[in-house]
């Protein structure tokens, strides 16, 4: 981990710039993607920015093309970003899981617009959380963290370069079309942890590519065209990066892509909460659709209702420990908030034999606004 | 509340949008206020039905705007198309002191059915004066942003200024300072009458 010195500034700019921005500072060197409303401003942003940090920008064919070009840049040593929408998040489903496999470090962003098909293009969504979880086939765990506020598409983007380092995993950041088009002032911090990846811990001669020595279980990662020789496929491989099509290989290879994330939740989930000490009801959102929470929440205490509130900052993998603790906290009911047909909800009922779940899930284009939530809750106190 | 809702709607190539921008960078970075700003998206901002919202917070305590798209009843409307003008109703509007201001533009709209409703109702003909004036009618943005900045009296001049710079070329600066000086004027007056009809 290296703390890198940023200038100290406030600036008024827009969700998908701050995002692109953030990758910036992270360090990101490599862009490639395909324009799709409601995300073209970042790959525009990139396309200006990136040359005056020596990084390399390309518009691609198509979105099968950027993200596959993305792992490859990351195997050369940069850390690499795309940016897209829903129907091109689907073109990318396949080259995730190869992502996954591969252990390259790559952040996507998915600015979610209104779906199935074309949907609505201009208008915000929160429908592809699945898509964001399990857009690829194969059994693997994925990371996706999801801000809420400008400031957080820029600090959040650079969290998720530094969890693709660190965990050799690729990172997607879920906003959406209202937050990548709406201007709020960032403040630009001077001091930002980054996050570099695990360097081959042994010489070339010994190297083998998917060896990982240390607790976390990630390998340590060489750079392509140095020194260190290797072969990586989308294969089931062994430690070295050959194949191995033996029952044996694919449980310890998936196992350990699997525990990698797995056994770093409590380093990775992320969230905001109020009140949970004594609330009675939570009421449980995410990204652009959280933010009109806070103020119900006041709203239903100055009455009296001991309303608490949860606001998820990362998605994937889904928090479980926190569930654990507002059952044992002694909440009776969860209400979740999202801007679908109900998909988080599915991962809170998960729980509920420690409290009541129920859900305002309701699959529109506009946040649900502070009158309607408080309407809801009413009923349900 | 300290909530401050406005919002702009009118068709696109009006600067609508960028009549917001000038109202955020003022309220945001110049004034230290927190604020949100959203707007139409794609073909509506070019020539169809166009709208933006700002929201700012008066409190300078509060670091975030929480909900961010502005709310009904708004405290600041700014009406520049027919269009538009049939889908206000005079309850969109708040009716309580130094707030509820409607800005609208007779020289774009015939038929406003709702404004007689509407106390604090200023119409300027933006584009006319701004083309008689000034001979083009990109300056109606700086007068109306001077009508907007003495109404809603949360962004002092000098951050109004700051502001009109940021945005505009350099060698149409002194002619978009004149507009906004038109801008404030109008809105002076307009505080006037309504002084004197309560008075």
């Amino acid at each position: 981990m290296s703390k890198a010195r940023f200038q100290e500034k406030r600036i008024l700019t827009t969700g998908n710039y701050a995002c692109a921005e953030g990758a910036i500072t992270a360090g990101c060197l490599y862009f490639a993607g395909y324009p799709i409303t409601p995300s073209s401003e970042i790959a525009a942003y990139m396309s200006r920015r990136l040359p005056q940090v020596n990084g390399t920008f390309i518009q691609m064919e198509d979105e099968l093309a950027s993200i596959t070009s993305c792992f490859g840049a990351s195997y050369a040593g940069m850390k690499a970003m795309t940016a897209t929408s829903g129907p091109g998040f689907s073109l990318m489903a396949e080259s995730i899981g190869l992502g996954v496999m591969l252990e390259a470090p790559a952040v996507i962003v998915t600015i979610m617009r209104g779906g199935p098909s074309t949907g609505q293009p201009t208008n915000a969504s929160q429908s592809d959380v699945y898509q964001t979880r399990y857009a690829s086939h194969g059994d693997y765990e994925i990371i996706v963290l999801a801000p809420s506020t400008v400031q957080e598409m820029y600090d959040l983007t650079i969290r998720a370069f530094n969890l693709s380092e660190k965990y050799r995993i690729p990172v997607i950041v879920a906003s959406d079309g209202i937050l990548g088009q709406m201007m709020e002032v960032v403040n630009i911090h001077s001091n930002i942890e980054l996050v570099e990846r695990k360097k081959p811990q042994v010489p070339p001669e010994k190297y083998k590519p998917f060896e990982a020595f240390d607790d976390d279980l990630v390998p340590g990662m060489a750079i392509a065209g140095t020194n260190y020789s290797f072969y990586v496929t989308g294969l089931t491989h062994d430690i070295e990066g050959n194949p191995e099509m033996t029952p044996e290989a694919a449980e310890v290879l998936i196992k350990r892509l699997c525990e990698k994330i797995r056994k770093a939740r409590p380093q990775i989930n992320d969230w905001e909460e109020k009140h949970l000490d004594d609330a009675n009801i939570v009421i449980l959102a995410y990204g652009i659709n959280a933010r009109g929470v806070p103020e119900v929440v006041e709203q239903a205490r100055q009455k009296g209702y001991k309303v608490g509130l949860v606001r998820l900052k990362s998605l994937w993998p889904f928090p479980d420990e926190l569930m654990e603790r507002i059952g044992q906290m002694g909440a009776s009911k969860v209400i979740v908030c999202e801007m679908n047909n109900g998909m988080i909800i599915r991962e809170v009922q998960r729980f509920r034999h420690l409290f009541m779940v129920s859900g305002i899930t309701i699959p529109t284009t506009i946040p649900f606004s502070p009158k309607f939530i408080y309407e809801k809750l009413m009923k349900e106190v | 509340m300290t909530r401050y809702e406005v919002r702009i709607s009118g068709f696109g190539g009006q600067g609508v949008i960028t009549l917001s921008k000038m109202i955020i960078t003022a309220s945001s970075l110049y004034e230290n206020l927190a604020a949100t700003q959203t707007e139409a998206y794609s073909a509506s901002a070019r020539g169809g039905r166009c709208w933006a919202e700002v929201v700012v917070d008066l409190d300078k305590e509060i670091k975030i705007i929480n909900y961010p798209k502005a709310l009904k009843p708004y405290d600041f409307l700014i009406i520049l198309s027919e269009e538009s003008a049939n889908l206000i109703k005079p309850e969109d509007i708040k009716k309580d002191e130094n707030t509820g201001y409607l800005i609208w533009d007779p020289s774009t709209i015939k038929k406003f059915r709702a404004v007689r409703r509407i106390e604090k109702a200023l119409s300027i003909p933006v584009q006319i004066l701004a083309v008689e004036n000034f001979g083009n009618i990109v300056f109606g943005n700086s007068i109306l942003f001077g009508a907007f900045t003495i109404l809603s009296g949360f962004i002092s001049e000098e951050s109004a200024i700051e502001t009109i710079k940021n945005f505009v070329p350099s060698s149409t600066l002194d002619k978009n300072l004149e507009a906004f000086e038109l801008g404030k004027k109008e809105a002076q007056e307009f505080l006037k009458q309504l002084k004197e009809g309560k008075d």
